[in-house]
């Protein structure tokens, strides 16, 4: 048990430091993060969805083979459920972003439960917020090409109402409709992923550190363990949630963009 | 989800805009950026002027209620 402990190599109340991993490259440098096992896995992701759509793509056929129908399936989850359903017909044009969206961040997020990977590189703040400017980036644009440049500052920032109060109104709109966006969209994803990861560690190492003060607390260290295997189930749920919930609220800011006043 | 058809009448630009899009975050968002608007307005005017904090409450009160406002007027019928 000491052993396992010190493989895992974290003191008991796990801190921010447990998610800056050794550096790969160069092996072992102190204080070097620019290729860990987060980048690995990051490339990872990108790597496994261009195979696995390359793969169940090749040769599709009219009857599906059974990668082709899981792949079908989960373009067609999104462009249905999620691209056309908020954003209406014109959403099929947007259903190919928000699927290669829907898996980059779910296989990213499941990183997070996979035994002996178990971290998610969307537990860095790095990751999400890309993915939010980068969405936040591509409604902007949508809603400018849409309507242009000053009927979309207008339609977004304008409220109808009178006259008088839109000096008190403008700021509010602007607050959150261009900084509180991109921001929540970001933390949201992040702050789970986070949180998800603290959650488990406090759960197995929490465990060590009541085995190793004293051997009676033995039963208690193997309750916290198996609660540790509850949990990760309970954390695939929150995958699953947060990658859809990510790519609903693209979805959603692009139909904002899209649609005229209301 | 299984059965592929794609959505009837595609790339259409006309028909309705789906019905709830993500309305319940907005008029969060609007409630909670209307009092950090304004309560953060209000707060820039108290260390400007120097009182102890009268002015962030009572902007951040106008801004929750410029907050309900806006969501009658964006979101409301």
């Amino acid at each position: 048990m000491i052993v396992q402990s010190t493989v895992l190599a974290a003191e008991f109340p796990p801190s921010v430091e447990d998610f800056y991993l050794p550096s790969i490259l160069p092996w072992g440098a102190e204080n070097n993060y620019w290729f860990t096992k987060i980048t690995v896995l990051a490339w990872v992701a990108v790597a496994l969805i261009i195979v696995f759509f390359l793969v169940t793509y090749r040769k599709p056929q009219l009857v599906p083979s059974k990668k082709q129908w899981f792949a079908e399936s989960v373009y067609g989850f999104v462009r249905n459920n999620i691209a056309v359903e908020m954003i209406g017909p014109r959403g099929v044009n947007f259903a190919p972003y928000l699927t290669t969206l829907f898996c980059f961040v779910i296989f990213m997020n499941f990183f997070g439960i996979v035994p002996l990977i178990q971290i998610s590189p969307n537990s860095h703040i790095a990751f999400p917020a890309i993915l939010a400017v980068i969405s936040y980036v591509m409604f902007i644009y949508v809603g400018i090409r849409q309507h242009g440049f000053v009927k979309y500052v207008k339609n977004s920032l304008i409220p109808p109402a009178p006259w008088f109060i839109l000096p008190l109104l403008i700021p509010i709109e602007f607050f959150s409709n261009f900084l509180v966006r991109p921001f929540s969209l970001a933390v949201r994803l992040f702050a789970n992923m986070f949180a998800g990861h603290m959650l488990l560690l406090v759960f197995t190492l929490g465990g060590f550190a009541m085995i190793n003060a004293n051997a009676l607390l033995a039963p208690v260290s193997i309750l916290s363990w198996i609660l540790t295997i509850a949990l990760t189930f309970l954390e695939f749920l929150v995958i699953c949630l947060q990658a859809y919930v990510f790519t609903v609220l693209t979805a959603s800011y692009v139909q904002g963009a899209l649609a005229d006043e209301h | 989800m299984t059965g592929q058809e794609p959505p009837p009448d595609k790339r259409g630009d006309d028909g309705s805009p789906p019905p709830d899009t993500g309305a319940g975050m907005t008029a969060v968002t609007y409630l909670i950026a209307g009092m950090l608007v304004w309560g953060g307005i209000g707060w820039l005017i108290d260390r400007y002027v120097g009182t102890q904090g009268i002015f962030a409450g009572i902007g951040a009160v106008l801004g929750i209620g410029l907050g309900v406002y806006l969501i009658v007027r964006r979101l409301g019928a």
